[in-house]
């Protein structure tokens, strides 16, 4: 009996445990990690793939993946550069676009997995390479930055909107940085709608018995193709908070964002022990990682451990989900 | 009137020994107990038929013998030793070969005839390290000879041949090892009757060679012409142990249960004959079908029985938007019902419970009341959207309540709950809010008798001025709530009796007709 009082509690608090345990070694060991600086810095780190795990937190719901949410976003940095310095269009004018963009990426993902009928994580690995390969054309392969030499000889002449920046850079206050307040919006946002509305219910549902939602009236295509666009459209503004931030049109400013989005949705699982994807789990599985990472930084751990560590706190935090809370 | 009609079956003639006995096998998965004590000898040389409704066990059972659960009770028993099955292999090892349903799951598509025959000595670990197709073709001649399967290309790859073809290799390579028991499950149910007809020549010619053969089938009428005994299974007992001759109606009467001459339902009918709630006029459900006729009536339980395959499931999903009818009319409360999707039905207030709930019904991740809720959540929303969960728990709980189901709370886990209470939150489900026409497609499967009882008595007391229509395969299921009861063969109503003058053996008389002797 005792035993499994223990086994209840670790399942439920387990993880936000671990999480307090490390915050405070973190501080004792280096006292600069708890100043309110690096504490924004920490979320700052998180916000851009943080956001997008809230979008794939919609598309674990339904038992479905959505590897191509790092592409989407690199497309949209490329994008909003192309419009903004090479055809000189306004912050507003990108930002327009590149959500179109993504909403289109999210509509043909859904038509290939509900019309094509392809399984979800085919269909999203085959959109992750196309959406890599597509986001190099626009300018031959090179970087967008104001005064960068076109394919066709011609010189940039538009620059960044500094509206457009200011997402990215601006700070509330001088304090709080705008992106990080962007992530938290959004992630009230989608709290609300998966935890509090009949939607995200019906999202539950779906990914609980797709036959049994059928049976009661649920229009099942329709609801993944909503998870898929609102997955895409995610992607796609986390995608300008990262376009914001750097300024520029960067080849490679994908990085390991997917992985890290994904790593965080899927850690979310274990918070509270709710065993399955939720908003709230997501934001605080994004912090974990953050936080992580830049406690053993200052602790001048060596950057190529990162994936590593990443990868064992990802692995760790599966078995814990699966593992341990398996019914007796 | 009935042959050698026993519960608990051992045939008293020893003149063979049985070559596999199971021997007070029980299984349980979770709450449910899928089969209670149950008891069959198979004798070389007969063919041994395993009937039963769905739910019933017969799976089951067939799975254990077969090695695919390893955790069940009670004994099985081979040449009279006792030997323990836990996986596939060791079914393999003792000579049990089964031939699974799905008759695709037996071949492999892509590789060709010979390849399938030989398909053990091919996954061999002696085969030699370069393929030695030439080896595996020789080999394949041998067994397809076992089966006079001889006229196969034996190159062509197995998508190119008929689907009984395929299942013929699965049997061949079946008995390719030479096995004392094989086992077939439901064989004829996607083959054609040409190849259905084959199939039982071959089958006949194995028996007179000495092998056992276990027959699982919903059609009963080839179960007649074929086997030599019937063995039935009911709520996953034993319920009857048949030796020849038998009829279609015998197995029907062990299926069904006991037979009670007595009216079941005594109390009067309190359905209002004159209103007519809900119609279905020269419906046919697939094209070439019997075009069907039926009405039920405000505050009227209509049952619908008959054997599966009959029709009565198809029809509920035409009723339920699943699918649209072939060619005919359907009327609710007289105005013309034609509904776009399932989702248009219930805004009509036709309502359907499936059958199998485990797959269909019930989902596993929510909670009681989170089940209860799932079809009508706007009831529960505001404006934005936002789920008031005061309320659905309030409304649960009334649920619960009234419909007493078992639990520590409303927010308990579903799967915390047994087979019946699960049921009677799916029931609850749609009776939350009143239906015009409630459909209950096989809803006592895996439902206990109390639970059965109870739900029949809540939907008897609270049908108010709602029409229902209950369909089972088991007689006594329908009779036991209806007001009225339609007997379904061959797509069409073929029988009909009011409660109170209820002749059980006119109901089984209806249902086990051949289709040839209904239509004259």
């Amino acid at each position: 009996m005792a035993n499994a009082k223990v086994r209840e509690f670790s399942i439920k608090w387990g993880f936000l445990i671990v999480m307090g345990v490390l915050f405070v070694t973190f501080s004792i060991l280096q006292p600069a990690f708890y100043s309110a600086g690096n504490l924004f810095n920490i979320l700052l780190s998180v916000c851009i793939f943080g956001t997008m795990a809230l979008g794939e937190t919609f598309v674990l719901i339904i038992d479905g993946m959505d590897l191509s949410i790092g592409s989407t976003a690199a497309i949209t940095v490329m994008i909003s550069a192309y419009s903004m310095v090479v055809l000189q269009l306004s912050g507003v004018a990108a930002i327009v676009i590149v959500l179109l963009l993504g909403a289109a990426i999210g509509l043909f993902i859904s038509f290939l997995i509900v019309k094509v009928k392809i399984p979800d994580l085919l269909a999203t690995l085959g959109m992750m390479f196309l959406i890599q390969g597509l986001q190099l054309i626009p300018s031959g392969g090179l970087s967008i930055g104001t005064g960068a030499v076109l394919g066709n000889g011609k010189v940039a002449q538009g620059h960044f909107d500094e509206g457009f920046k200011y997402l990215g850079q601006g700070r509330v206050f001088k304090v709080i940085p705008i992106p990080v307040l962007i992530m938290i919006v959004i992630a009230l946002l989608v709290y609300v709608i998966l935890s509090r509305t009949k939607y995200g219910r019906v999202f539950y549902a779906i990914g609980g018995n797709p036959e049994a939602a059928r049976l009661v009236g649920v229009n099942v295509n329709k609801y993944k193709v909503i998870a898929y666009v609102s997955s895409s459209i995610i992607a796609s503004l986390a995608g300008i908070l990262l376009a914001a931030r750097v300024g520029r049109g960067d080849v490679g400013s994908q990085g390991t964002l997917l992985m890290d989005a994904i790593a965080a949705a899927l850690i979310g699982y274990a918070v509270l022990g709710v065993r399955k994807p939720n908003p709230f789990g997501t934001i605080l599985g994004a912090i974990f990682i953050g936080m992580l990472m830049n406690g053993l930084t200052m602790l001048s751990m060596q950057y190529f451990w990162q994936d590593f560590i990443k990868g064992s706190v990802l692995v760790a935090a599966l078995a814990f989900t699966f593992g341990l809370s398996k019914k007796k | 009137m009935f042959p050698l009609f026993k519960l608990k079956g051992r045939r008293m003639n020893l003149s063979s020994r049985p070559i596999v006995q199971v021997e007070n096998i029980g299984m349980s998965f979770d709450a449910t107990r899928a089969l209670d004590n149950v008891d069959f000898d198979f004798y070389p040389g007969e063919i041994m038929a395993l009937v039963g409704a769905n739910g019933a066990g017969k799976s089951t059972l067939i799975k254990i013998i077969c090695g695919y659960h390893s955790g069940y009770e009670g004994r099985i028993l081979i040449d009279g030793r006792d030997t323990l099955i836990t996986c596939p292999k060791d079914a393999y090892d003792v000579g049990i070969q089964t031939v699974h349903q799905i008759i695709n799951q037996g071949v492999i598509q892509s590789m060709t005839v010979a390849e399938n025959l030989a398909l053990e000595e091919m996954l061999s670990p002696d085969q030699p390290l370069f393929y030695d197709y030439k080896g595996i073709r020789r080999r394949a001649a041998e067994i397809a000879g076992l089966m006079d399967l001889d006229y196969l290309d034996l190159d062509a790859p197995v998508f190119t041949i008929t689907q009984s073809d395929r299942q013929m290799i699965s049997i061949a390579r079946a008995l390719a090892s030479d096995p004392k028991l094989l086992i077939l499950d439901e064989p004829t149910s996607s083959i054609s009757e040409k190849e259905a007809e084959r199939l039982f020549e071959t089958l006949k010619k194995l028996r007179n060679k000495g092998v056992s053969i276990v027959y699982v089938s919903h059609r009963l009428h080839e179960i007649t012409r074929l086997a030599d005994r019937v063995g039935v299974l009911r709520d996953g007992k034993n319920a009857g142990l048949l030796e020849k001759p038998f009829s279609v109606t015998n197995i029907v009467h062990a299926m069904v249960g006991e037979i009670n001459h007595d009216p079941v339902r005594k109390e009067d009918v309190k359905a209002d004959m004159n209103s007519v709630k809900f119609e279905a006029r020269d419906l046919v459900v697939e094209e070439g079908g019997n075009p069907v006729n039926l009405k039920v009536h405000e505050g009227e339980i209509l049952g619908i029985t008959g054997l599966i395959g009959a029709g009565k499931s198809e029809l509920a999903q035409v009723f339920f938007g699943i699918n649209k009818p072939h060619s005919g009319k359907m009327f609710l409360k007289r105005e013309a019902y034609e509904p776009e999707n399932i989702k248009d039905a219930i805004k009509h207030g036709i309502f359907m419970i499936p059958e199998d709930r485990s797959n269909n019904a019930v989902f596993p991740n929510f909670n009681i009341r989170q089940n209860i809720v799932a079809p009508f959540l706007d009831n529960f929303a505001n404006r934005l959207s936002i789920l008031n969960v005061g309320k659905e728990r309030q409304e649960a709980r009334r649920m619960v309540e009234s419909m007493t189901i078992k639990c520590e709370s409303e927010e308990a886990p579903i799967d915390s709950l047994s087979g019946g209470n699960q049921q009677k939150v799916v029931v609850a489900r749609w009776l939350m809010v009143e239906p015009q026409l409630i459909i209950l497609d096989e809803p006592f499967q895996g439902v206990d008798v109390k639970s059965r009882n109870e739900i029949g008595k809540y939907l008897r007391e609270n049908i108010g001025k709602s029409g229902a229509i209950i369909i089972a395969t088991d007689i006594d299921e329908v009779v036991d709530v209806a007001d009225r009861v339609l007997v379904f063969n061959s797509g069409m109503v073929v029988g009909e009796q009011k409660a109170g003058e209820i002749d059980k053996d006119q109901l089984i008389h209806w249902t086990a007709q051949a289709p040839e002797e209904i239509l004259n």
